[in-house]
């Protein structure tokens, strides 16, 4: 049973000052608590405007979890933390039905994915069979339990965190699961200067227990409404298109990006786009979007990974190669080939 | 180097080989001189460049400044220390190409040292050591090297109007192989170590045992390509047949081997001449500066064919010098006698040649009459002829006409007896072209020259050694229509429409002037048997004109009333190859200029407006090459221009408002406004990349608008307005491509002019000369157009075979279908 989600549901637009004003207000109050990492704190915003999930992939003690939590308290709506362990079972992330004696009945006890941000702690830690629990509710944004679907909240949202450099007691992450995380982004270490000032404001207490919502469920449905009205030329939607092929047709990975990704890439570049400022996208939101975006979601031939090619570099070489399209005729300065230019650097006849 | 060095050395030694079929042009050996001087001095350039490691454009421009160099020492006048060319030299210089001009017209093989002539023949082959030289050396391409060394080759074939020997082009041939093989065996050499055949090491100077197998085969193409047309029978007539029966008439007709010295006086209006070797028929001397062509027979009855020569009969034996008086005492008409001294070497005919009119003969036999008529001394028995006797002399009166004069001439009176020589065959298609030709001329004269002057290159008529076949069936029409043939055609068919035209004409045969003409002594050989028409004019008498292209001839005479059609009408002296001062030519010929108003102006004149005429093409060919180099730069103007006006048009002033100001639910702005501010940022962006391409700032397709600006900004260092400029110019394209509604703002001219003066500031100054002169974004532009029309016909012919072999196989056509 499916339910189509209607645009009504996210409420109504906002005017342009207004949507700038509280993106900024949810990005400094953020601040307050991860410093120095303004362009990961609106990505990550941006994920969720782009009604996407974040997967935050970093070595331990760099704040993926800090920051999953100053996200969450940040906006004033339901926030459940999972803590994947290896012995967790799905029934503990959707819900279980519970023999209510007084009613001698079933009665459903919600899991922890019912709230509209679920943070998901070491995400693969715990076991394929329990992490497959989070495959419909990320998509569909539905719980089908004993047969019965239940609806979850809009906005919702998984943030996850994971650490990709130990791998003793971890289960990678299925291909499927992380093609329903929309952008997969890495914290990096921060700058010396806002190092010094975490010190600073990190020495006595935890900021976080400070941090005060300034945003409700009802204010992040309408900056979700109005990122969903974004302009994005034609030429950018076939841009978009182009680069999710090129990987599909790159000799260098053996799985590329799937349609999901197109349509996550498009969402979030609408996003970016509003947090800018602009009521159109332009083509370097892609670019810059196409790592954390596309880049979780491919897998290296054999030879790149032998070679040391990462998947990040593979995208971004990607991004420089294919050639933007603009609504206009073929550049006159494009002296190769009419067949190249169409989206193809990886052409096999070549 | 030192491998350069040889390959230089070789290439100017195949060069000089390769000038061997010029021999065959001059007459004596001065010319090899001049231009191994010429092919020495551009060697020595290359070398001393080469061994300073000049570039190539440096090398060939010392080499052409050597050809100067020593043109000027050769040939200059007024040079500063002989070396240096001023600009009365370069003056000299077009005189002296323009008198090769008149030369080439005039003189035939093989020609005397004239300076003219040596002078291009110089320049030339200087200019052809070093196109040899740049492309065996510079470019290291020997093979091109044969390009420049073809014209070397096929002047001679052009010139000869008959066979050329084969072994200058042998020689010349084993030059080109030469440096071929020089140059392979450098190239196989750079391969590093080599062996023989059973392994022994060559040394790097020894030449490869391999070479001598291609040595071989060279020796084997070369014996191929003469031997091979020798054995195919239809191409041996020019280089074996030596024999001159194919031919007939003019020419050794009749004769075996050698030439009999005898000559068929029939003008046929068709058939083919073959001349054979030559051989000196006449040597005749005169006191006469510039005589015109000595006569020996005549041709009067008029068949389809052609022009069947004069019986003669009666007549006062000649050496009673009974002749008629040929004094005509009538304005523009000159006349002067002159001794003339006959010897014959090996003519045997029943005539004598004469230069008309001939007044007084003496030392032969009393046989020979005069024939008044034919104005010709013909042998009354047939055992006396010319074979017999070594030689005679004769006094004779050469008569000069102005055209003025001429056009005075009466009309024929019906009982004059020459009336009868104007019966013509009734031929519709010459009497429609003669009445088309002579319409709207009053006089004799007028009518006479239409007729001769539609004989020109301008009307395709060209000198053939043998007739081209047609299919009117009548000789003449085929002739008027192929345009191709030989003397006796050209005088034949002139008689012919003269004829048609009511007046009497007739062929003379004889000789033209021939070579050698030291002091006033002329060698005439097989070659000079020549047929030309003569026009009778009441009053005047029998007044020739010769109608031939002069290209055949050599030694051809133009007069004064009939002056060559294709040459500047301007030109009039007579015989200007002959007599290069045509003042001091005597007072024949000065009488003659002053009798004649018309042809009163200065040989002088002529030489001006000739040079003129050349200096027209130099400014011609000079205007195409300036418009050549112009027409990049001028595209690219004339593509800013068509851009300008978009761009720098002023929007309304209140700018509207888009993008981040404004609820992000915008209005599209539809309308033909918004479409008009879209294309102004476009062309101001076109504009933007034009200039980075121009400048050699590079164009990333997979750049967007906002990287391309922001990595100008950093490149160029860019601050203030003009960074504020060309931010601008990304946000008006950004917007006109991806946004709802384009930005309006004015200034996007300006920015663009600040951009460019910024750019332009910081790129060398070649760049910004490049840019000016040839704009890269033009070329890249008309080389992407070529590719694509390249690669479209490409395709093209590929569907069009396509098409065909599936409509020839259907069955294949058929499994492709259900195929697909």
């Amino acid at each position: 049973m499916t339910v189509q989600r209607a645009a009504g549901e996210v409420g109504g637009a906002m005017p342009t000052t207004e949507f700038a004003a509280a993106t900024d207000a949810v990005v400094s109050n953020i601040e307050q608590v991860i410093e120095g990492k303004t362009a990961t704190v609106r990505l990550a915003l941006a994920v969720l405007l782009a009604e996407g999930h974040l997967l935050i992939e970093d070595v331990p003690g760099v704040g993926k979890t800090k920051l999953a939590k100053a996200l969450a308290r940040t906006i004033d709506c339901s926030v459940r933390r999972i803590q994947f362990t290896p012995d967790l079972l799905p029934s503990d992330v959707t819900g279980v039905s519970v023999y209510n004696q007084e009613t001698r009945d079933f009665e459903f006890k919600p899991g922890a994915v019912f709230a509209n941000i679920v943070v998901g702690d070491e995400i693969n830690r715990a076991s394929p069979k329990t992490q497959s629990a989070l495959l419909e509710c990320m998509e569909e944004r539905q719980v089908t339990v004993d047969g019965v679907t239940y609806q979850l909240q809009t906005p919702f949202m998984v943030v996850a965190t994971q650490n990709p450099i130990e791998m003793e007691g971890t289960y990678p992450l299925p291909e499927a699961q992380r093609d329903r995380f929309t952008a997969r982004i890495a914290m990096g270490y921060p700058d010396s200067t806002a190092e010094l000032a975490m010190l600073d404001v990190h020495g006595a207490e935890d900021p976080l227990y400070d941090l005060r919502p300034v945003c409700d469920a009802a204010g992040v449905r309408n900056m979700i409404a109005t990122v969903r009205s974004v302009h994005v030329a034609d030429a950018l939607k076939q841009y978009a298109v182009s680069l999710v092929n090129a990987t599909r047709e790159s000799p260098e990975l053996r799985l590329g990006a799937s349609p999901r990704a197109t349509l996550q890439l498009l969402r979030t570049a609408r996003a970016v786009a509003a947090l800018e400022g602009r009521d159109y996208v332009l083509p370097d939101d892609l670019q810059a979007l196409a790592v954390p975006v596309l880049a979780h979601r491919i897998i290296p031939t054999a030879e790149a990974q032998l070679s040391r090619r990462t998947t990040d570099l593979i995208i971004s070489e990607l991004v420089h190669r294919l050639p933007l399209p603009s609504d206009r005729q073929r550049s006159p300065y494009d002296t190769r080939q009419e067949r190249e230019q169409r989206g193809n650097p990886y052409d096999r006849r070549r | 180097m030192n491998q350069r060095r040889h390959v230089t050395l070789v290439a100017a030694a195949a060069t000089l080989l390769a000038t061997a079929p010029m021999s065959t042009i001059f007459a004596s050996w001065t010319w090899l001189i001049d231009c191994i001087l010429a092919i020495a001095v551009v060697c020595g350039a290359a070398l001393l460049l080469r061994s300073v490691r000049a570039p190539v454009w440096a090398q060939v421009l010392g080499m052409v400044v050597g050809v100067c160099l020593i043109a000027t020492l050769l040939f200059g006048e007024h040079a500063y220390l002989g070396l240096i060319p001023s600009g009365r030299t370069l003056q000299h210089f077009a005189d002296l190409v323009s008198a090769a001009g008149t030369d080439i017209r005039d003189q035939a093989v093989p020609v005397p040292d004239r300076d003219g002539l040596l002078f291009l023949t110089t320049v030339g082959i200087g200019g052809v050591a070093v196109l040899v030289d740049l492309f065996a050396v510079g470019l290291r391409q020997p093979a091109l090297a044969g390009m420049p060394m073809l014209p070397l080759y096929s002047i001679p074939v052009i010139v000869h109007q008959d066979s050329v020997s084969v072994v200058p082009f042998v020689i010349g041939s084993i030059g080109y192989l030469w440096l071929l093989a020089s140059d392979n065996v450098d190239r196989v050499r750079r391969f590093g170590r080599r062996f023989t055949g059973d392994g022994r090491d060559v040394d790097l100077w020894e030449p490869s045992p391999l070479a001598a197998a291609g040595r071989r085969l060279g020796v084997v193409g070369v014996a191929l390509a003469i031997l091979l047309p020798l054995a195919i029978p239809g191409m041996t007539s020019g280089l074996l047949d030596r024999v001159g029966g194919g031919g007939s008439g003019i020419g050794t007709g009749g004769g075996n081997g050698n030439g009999s010295g005898s000559v068929d006086l029939f003008a046929r209006l068709s058939g083919s001449l073959n001349q054979g070797n030559p051989f000196t028929m006449i040597k005749v001397s005169t006191n006469d500066p510039d005589p015109y062509y000595l006569r020996f027979g005549v041709a009067d009855q008029l068949t389809p064919a052609g022009f069947r020569n004069r019986v003669s009969s009666g007549g006062d034996p000649a050496v009673d010098n009974n002749f008629p008086d040929p004094t005509v005492t009538l304005p523009g008409v000159t006349q002067s006698t002159y001794n003339s001294h006959v010897q014959f070497v090996k003519f045997d005919m029943g005539l004598l040649p004469l230069y008309p009119d001939v007044t007084r003969t003496s030392q032969i036999d009393r046989a020979w009459r005069y024939d008044a008529a034919g104005q010709l001394i013909y042998s009354s028995s047939n055992r006396v002829t010319t074979a017999d006797m070594k030689s005679y002399d004769f006094e004779y009166v050469h008569t000069r006409y102005s055209p003025d004069a001429l056009r005075q001439a009466p009309p024929l009176e019906p009982d004059n007896p020459v009336t009868n020589l104007s019966a013509v065959p009734s031929q519709p298609f010459v009497k429609a072209l003669v009445d088309k030709l002579t319409n709207g001329k009053i006089n004799e004269y007028d009518e006479v020259r239409a007729l001769f002057d539609y004989f020109s290159l301008k009307n395709h008529f060209v000198y053939e050694l043998s007739t081209k076949t047609g299919s009117s069936g009548s000789d003449i029409e085929n002739f008027l229509n192929n345009r191709a043939g030989y003397c006796e055609q050209y005088a034949a068919a002139l008689a012919w429409m003269v004829r048609q035209a009511g007046f009497p004409a007739r062929v003379a045969f004889g000789f033209t002037l021939g070579t050698g003409s030291n002091g006033g002594t002329y060698t005439l050989t097989n070659k000079n048997l020549h047929a030309w028409t003569e026009v009778y004019f009441p009053g005047y008498g029998w007044v020739p004109f010769d109608a031939t292209p002069t290209s055949g001839l050599s030694g051809p005479v133009s007069t004064t009333w009939a002056p060559d059609p294709n040459r500047p009408a301007t030109s009039t002296s007579t015989a200007p190859g002959q007599v290069p001062d045509v003042g001091a030519s005597g007072g024949a010929g000065a009488g003659d200029r002053a009798n004649d108003p018309a042809q009163g102006r200065d040989p002088g004149g002529a030489a001006i407006q000739s040079q003129s005429r050349l200096s027209d093409w130099a400014f011609g060919g000079l205007g195409v090459l300036l418009v050549l180099l112009v027409l990049p730069a001028a595209t690219r103007t004339a593509l800013r221009r068509r851009r300008r006006p978009r761009y720098a048009t002023q929007r309304s002033p209140h700018p509207e408002v888009t993008g981040g100001q404004s609820a992000p639910v915008m209005r599209v702005l539809p309308g033909p406004e918004a479409d008009r501010a879209r294309r102004d940022a476009h062309a101001a962006w076109d504009e933007l990349l034009d200039t980075l391409l121009d400048y050699r700032v590079g164009v990333d397709d997979a750049e967007t608008p906002r990287l391309t600006v922001d990595r100008l900004v950093a490149e160029f260092g860019l601050t203030g307005e003009t960074a504020d400029a060309v931010e601008l110019l990304g946000r008006a394209e950004e917007h006109a491509r991806y946004a709802r509604g384009p930005l309006r703002e004015p200034g996007l001219g300006v920015a663009l002019r600040a951009l460019r003066r910024a750019i332009a500031r910081r790129v060398p100054g070649r760049t910004r000369l490049v840019a000016a002169l040839f704009p890269p974004s033009v070329l890249h532009r008309w080389r992407a157009g070529l590719i694509d029309s390249f690669a479209g016909a490409v395709a093209w012919t590929g569907r069009v075979r396509e098409g065909m072999v599936s409509s020839l196989r259907p069955r294949r056509a058929r499994a492709q279908a259900t195929r697909s």
